[in-house]
């Protein structure tokens, strides 16, 4: 008796041992299935946009026998990408810096200040995270048009700016409301005014919800599509995904140019991924979960 | 919050810039949108007030309901698609594991690709004759199970689906993960105590406590399929014969191909009716926690 139980107790650390190394090992394969179908579709793009149309053809799976460069000076020349790239960045940048300082002041008086209107204030500018953009593009685009700011180099950044206002005052009113009572308080002693407090207290401190919410635009505005469909025809205005579909629409069997051109636009959002990606996780999740 | 010296001046002149853009480019257009929507116009000419012509209109176009099913379609593939995926790969994720953040980066990768390139590179993939998947079931003896995947009325609805589920698993992973890290480890640790095995704790403790997650996972899943645009824009454009059109594609060709600027605007209402209804299940089911 004592012995069948002793060798059960031997046995079992052995067999849990066991088990939990093929589960161990289920867990990684599937995993990876998981990460393979994640990443492979971009991987596939990219290894493909370095070999030639024929070998393209012949072989879709292996390297590329010599790494061929033409297809990037095609899709560079045919879709003007210095333009694309040019006009992007200007966009992002200048809607980005305007929605968050914009919307840092209106959340530095919504969050540290008591007045009448404060709630309600608040409120309608929350409203607009209710707002589906394209039950706007039809309006949008006759006011643009009247406004007489129909394909210009800062049509876009309005609407941005508009449409991105709600997340960024939502993320960084409830910072700052975190911020002790008393923060204001000495820097009036010191003789501070109240545009100096913004500028030299509330604002350094809201570093991490800055970081948040510039991340949060800059992704935003250098992915947006719908807008600049609709509001950006001149081909000199085009932002990257508005050039990357129609130069694809355009070449639709140089498939070589199209994966040279779309491995072009991967990289600033990527590498800027790759840097950024805990800030970009956390402002992602912050920005669903209450956007 | 206090008031620091009641400086009325500073506060209206801190908020009105956010205000002005907000108003202007965000809630304007919205409005607007109602007063086109009774009017009859083709965005130059003068108007007509047409009354609730549009609308009428509207509803008995067979293509509208044929948009709205499609739209139906697009929101069940993304809830049944991303949020189980998300939460199975979340649950084998939450352990230590080595390599654990490489899988996460992986996974979260898609989410801040752009649209149209994600667009864009699944049309390579399920290209009809040079395309992954077909490269793929040609290679492995499958040639007779080669497609024209987009170009299928049966199928370019799935095909779609498969790629805006693709884009956004990621996203709802991250969530989960957080709010699995969320879970104090003395739960966890009494559960193994009274000898609980995985399963069970995973089914009976950890999916409980997560469960809100989940459903606001549900909920914002539903909202961002409701909003698909650019994706199905780019790559099928609603075609072949109208099998992936979606409610905003629909109001997008009927008002800028067609020139109904008032009916698309009519159609616009309904999308953000459509939204109004959701938030308010949402207000309803969660409280005020989510906005």
């Amino acid at each position: 008796m004592e012995t069948v139980v002793q060798s059960e107790l031997k046995k079992t650390p052995q067999k849990t041992k066991k088990k939990r190394s093929v589960k161990r090992l289920l867990i990684y394969a599937v995993l990876t299935i998981f990460a393979v179908v994640n990443a492979y579709p971009i991987l596939w793009m990219v290894i493909n946009s370095f070999k030639s149309e024929k070998e393209f053809q012949v072989d879709q799976f292996g390297w590329p026998d010599t790494f061929v460069l033409d297809n990037y000076v095609n899709a560079w020349n045919t879709a003007n990408f210095g333009v694309l790239f040019k006009n992007s960045i200007f966009v992002c940048l200048a809607a980005t810096i305007s929605t968050v300082l914009i919307g840092a002041i209106a959340s530095y008086f919504l969050s540290r200040f008591t007045f009448k209107m404060n709630k309600v204030v608040y409120t309608f500018f929350i409203f607009g995270m209710l707002i589906p953009i394209h039950a706007t593009l039809v309006p949008m685009f006759i006011l643009i048009r009247n406004l007489g700011l129909l394909n210009t180099p800062i049509t876009l950044i309005f609407p941005y700016i508009a449409f991105h206002l709600p997340i960024t005052i939502f993320i960084l009113t409830s910072f700052m409301k975190a911020f002790p009572k008393d923060i204001e308080e000495s820097a009036v002693m010191d003789g501070c005014g109240i545009f100096r407090i913004f500028w030299s207290i509330i604002l350094p401190m809201s570093r991490p919800a800055l970081a948040t919410v510039i991340i949060l635009n800059f992704i935003y505005n250098w992915n947006e599509f719908s807008f600049a469909l609709v509001l950006i025809n001149d081909p000199a205005l085009q932002t990257l995904p508005l050039g990357l579909a129609s130069f694809a629409g355009q070449f639709t069997t140089n498939y070589g140019a199209q994966m040279a051109g779309l491995t072009m636009s991967l990289i600033p959002i990527v590498a800027f991924y790759l840097l950024l990606e805990k800030e970009i996780v956390k402002g992602m999740t912050a920005g669903a979960v209450k956007g | 919050m206090h008031a620091v010296g009641k400086r009325r001046g500073a506060i209206i002149l801190g908020l009105l810039p956010a205000l002005i853009i907000y108003v202007i480019f965000a809630i304007l257009p919205i409005l607007q949108s109602f007063y086109y929507s009774v009017m009859e116009w083709d965005g130059f000419s003068e108007m007509t007030y047409v009354g609730l012509a549009n609308f009428k209109e509207i509803f008995q176009d067979p293509l509208f309901w044929n948009s709205v099913k499609n739209n139906i379609f697009v929101v069940l593939a993304s809830v049944f698609g991303q949020v189980p995926i998300a939460l199975f790969i979340a649950l084998l994720l939450n352990r230590k594991l080595k390599g654990l953040k490489i899988f996460r980066t992986i996974g979260f990768l898609p989410v801040v690709l752009s649209t149209v390139v994600i667009s864009l590179t699944w049309s390579l993939i399920y290209n009809s004759e040079d395309g992954l998947i077909n490269g793929v079931l040609r290679t492995v003896g499958l040639e007779g199970w080669a497609q024209n995947w987009l170009g299928d009325t049966n199928l370019a609805m799935i095909s779609v689906c498969i790629t805006v589920i693709w884009q956004f698993v990621g996203l709802y992973l991250i969530i989960f993960l957080a709010a699995l890290q969320n879970i104090p480890e003395e739960v966890l640790e009494a559960a193994k105590i009274d000898g609980a095995s995985e399963w069970t704790t995973t089914r009976k403790i950890i999916v409980p406590m997560i469960w809100d997650t989940v459903i606001v996972a549900v909920i914002l899943c539903i909202a961002g399929s409701l909003k698909t645009f650019d994706l199905i824009y780019v790559m099928t454009n609603g075609g072949p014969s109208h099998s992936t059109e979606v409610m905003a594609l629909y109001m997008f060709n009927e008002t800028f191909s067609q020139l109904q600027y008032g009916y698309g605007s009519a159609v616009s209402v309904l999308i953000f009716f459509f939204s109004l209804i959701l938030i308010y299940l949402v207000n309803k089911i969660f409280g005020k926690k989510m906005i």
